[in-house]
């Protein structure tokens, strides 16, 4: 005990420095921003007045929180099935070994979208999406399906879609790599076993590959989905909310009213709240996935 | 090993060091001279190099004051000069438009008073046109500097218009049988870049002020007795909603940006196009010649003055914090000085607000005939989304897009002003 004692000493001294690093960046802002969200203020003046809960009061009869709610679950729905789902069916695709040769090719093809600025991604599907001159209605006409043909970020049905679109386009190739990292690591052996018994190719995917990679999935799906909801520069370049309020995120509703509407204490507040629901959706997402674990 | 870690992590301090460094030594630097700090909003092309020649010609000038410029565009200006004014280093001369966008930083007491530098420079004070300071003071005290005098007005493709034997019109009921004639001969009528949606922000502004009666719409535009109730705010939007219904507009106006709209304009395409009088001389750049203007037509049965012009004056506060108000005054006096302003007008062809500045002589004639119906205007009507509280502005901004595309009503729109309007009094000091 005595031993343990001292080595706790040590180890706790080892990283305290780390601790109080988090605590300052990560903890403390938390904590601030929650003290904030209970006073009426904003960046140019000075002082703040105290408001209680009426900032979360008129959050919840805000219709444009609602809107803005449903958006990022939008995103996160269609989010976790294109660029989760379709990413881990895109890296099993390259593994197979018909495929394997091209790898490398596919792998940097889907990956640079991630790697460029979200300004310029914004404004390059801007263009595409521009109802006159833009790629998008330029091939639906030469196919012939031209009544299809929309303002795709003027129109506030189609808004939303249209930016949730360019988001998969962008980040389903990372996700490819992260499957594809997994899964390189399943041993060889699972696969020849089962080809042994005869089983298909797609048997092998759901009963080898898929429980093999469900640590990476389980953060896949974590990054995605807090991503999700925190989702800014890319609807903030493309439409910035509009037109109206139909692709209002929570993020955009936090930037209008900060550095727009000179309410910082209502930005606090949508900060909370945020935080709030990442939190909330982590926890769930971390224990469903260690339900999967005490199984094996 | 040892001498491993050594030179990595005395690497990791070099690092360190020089980065804590490089923000301490630029104050030394300047400690024996006075240093303003400037920030403007054109960092573009074809604007920049007027105002660093004017900087460069001030210090040449003023040898013991150095002016660090900065420049950040239209729409990034409107939420970093929120953070900046909020931060540690604040621009001792920064950008602001007139109206309400200024009155909430005087409100804020983050802008300075320059009542006694103007009743003491009488000629100074003088030399401007009075309509163009006036957006700028609040409670009779004057905070801001014009530096621009900007009119909106209709400029027409006079080919088109001759085609089709069109006149500019002078009333609304003659704009709209001009708007239905282009459309019957197959013309796009009016071009609107609605991306951004202070485009449309600045037709309602003429419709508003044309609508309601001028006192009721100053006592709506004041945050603290904002009401809205006037049946003019709703009709104003019903008759923009018409021009879009009637299909006078273009098509896409909300997914199609001001600039790349001005360009399809001066290719062509399009016979009217809603500019501000700093536009003039790229429209004539553009068309050579073949242009004309008018202000927005009167309204019959309007209840507000016909003899105003949709504009408003734009220039610079100066940082209530500035620990050099006099010397931050002088600049603004060289910046406005007739010397300097005559070279505003023949270099970029902006209007000024000094008297005679913008004459036949050193601008476009168009430009100089735009003053000229600004000074004869009874009064102006100053841009919606900069003369009314932010929160109202922002209801506005965001409904007009959906007001154009038909998905929602002018009485609806109305009632979230209302509503807004409400909570702003109760907020607002």
């Amino acid at each position: 005990m005595k031993e343990t004692y001292r080595n706790g000493r040590t180890a706790f001294l080892f990283i305290l420095p780390a601790l109080l690093l988090i605590l300052f960046i990560v903890f403390l802002p938390i904590v601030l921003n929650l003290y904030n969200s209970f006073f009426r203020w904003n960046s140019f003046e000075a002082g703040k007045t105290f408001v209680g809960f009426e900032y979360y009061v008129r959050l919840f009869k805000d219709p444009v929180f609602f809107t803005a709610l449903k958006n990022n679950s939008l995103y996160a729905i269609i989010s976790l099935i294109c660029q989760v789902g379709g990413g881990i069916i895109i890296a099993a695709i390259l593994e197979d070994k018909l495929i394997r040769r091209f790898q490398p090719f596919f792998r940097t093809v889907f990956f640079i979208p991630s790697v460029i600025s979200i300004a310029v991604v914004g404004l390059m599907w801007q263009l595409i999406y521009n109802p006159e001159i833009g790629l998008v209605n330029g091939v639906l006409n030469v196919i012939g399906q031209s009544e299809w043909a929309h303002s795709w970020l003027g129109d506030s049905k189609t808004a939303i879609y249209a930016v949730v679109a360019v988001s998969q386009w962008q980040y389903t190739g990372y996700m490819t790599m992260l499957f594809l990292i997994a899964m390189q690591k399943i041993p060889m052996e699972y696969y020849e076993a089962a080809m042994i018994d005869g089983a298909s190719k797609i048997n092998s995917f759901f009963h080898i590959t898929l429980p093999q990679i469900k640590e990476m999935i389980l953060v896949g799906s974590v990054i995605t989905v807090i991503g999700a909801f925190k989702v800014f520069d890319e609807v903030y370049v493309m439409t910035f909310g509009g037109p109206g309020r139909s692709t209002e995120v929570l993020g955009t509703m936090l930037y209008r009213s900060a550095f727009r509407n000179d309410e910082m204490g209502y930005a606090s507040t949508i900060g909370t709240i945020i935080f709030i629901i990442t939190l909330t959706l982590s926890l769930i997402q971390m224990k469903l996935g260690k339900s999967g674990q005490e199984v094996e | 090993m040892r001498t491993k870690i050594l030179i990595v992590c005395m690497l990791m301090l070099a690092l360190v060091i020089t980065g804590c460094s490089s923000s301490t030594s630029s104050n030394e630097n300047d400690s024996d001279k006075i240093v303003l700090k400037f920030l403007h909003k054109w960092p573009q092309p074809q604007y920049a190099p007027y105002f660093e020649e004017v900087v460069k010609e001030f210090e040449s000038q003023n040898p013991d004051i150095k002016i660090k410029m900065e420049a950040i565009a239209d729409e990034p200006i409107k939420d970093k000069l929120r953070v900046i004014l909020g931060g540690s280093e604040v621009p001792d001369i920064m950008f602001s438009w007139s109206g309400e966008f200024a009155r909430k930083f005087v409100r804020a007491d983050a802008a300075l008073d320059l009542t006694p530098y103007l009743e003491e420079d009488a000629a100074w004070k003088d030399s401007f046109i009075p309509a163009s300071l006036q957006p700028f003071s609040s409670d009779g005290k004057n905070y801001g500097i014009p530096l621009r005098f900007n009119g909106k007005f209709f400029v027409y493709n006079k080919e088109i218009f001759d085609k089709h034997g069109l006149q500019a019109p002078k009333t609304w009921d003659e704009f709209l049988e001009v708007l239905d004639t282009l459309k019957e001969e197959g013309e796009t009528p009016l071009m609107l870049g609605n991306e951004s949606p202070w485009a449309a922000i600045h037709y309602l502004t003429g419709l508003n002020q044309k609508m309601v009666d001028q006192e009721v719409r100053m006592n709506d535009y004041n945050p603290r007795s904002g009401e809205f109730t006037d049946s003019g705010y709703v009709k104003a939007m019903e008759m923009l909603a018409e021009l879009n219904e009637k299909g006078y507009f273009m098509d896409n106006v909300n997914s199609s940006s001001h600039d790349m709209v001005k360009q399809m304009f001066f290719a062509g395409k399009g016979a009217m196009f809603y500019v501000e009088l700093e536009e003039f001389q790229d429209v004539e750049n553009a068309l050579k010649g073949n242009w004309g203007f008018f202000p927005m037509p009167s309204i019959a049965d309007g209840n507000g003055s016909q003899n105003y012009i949709t504009g408003a004056p734009d220039g610079f506060i100066v940082s209530s914090k500035t620990k050099h108000p006099k010397e931050a005054v002088e600049f603004l006096k060289f910046l406005t000085s007739k010397e300097n302003s005559l070279k505003l007008v023949k270099d970029i062809g902006w209007p000024s607000p000094i008297e005679g500045a913008t004459n036949p002589d050193t601008a476009l004639k168009q430009v100089a005939e735009g003053v000229e119906y600004m000074k004869q205007a009874e009064g102006m009507a100053e841009w919606l989304d900069t003369d009314v509280h932010a929160k109202v502005a922002d209801v506005y901004l965001s409904n007009i897009q959906l007001l154009l595309d038909g998905s929602k009503s002018p009485e609806e729109i109305i009632k979230e002003v209302q509503a807004v309007a409400k909570q702003v009094q109760s907020e607002v000091e």
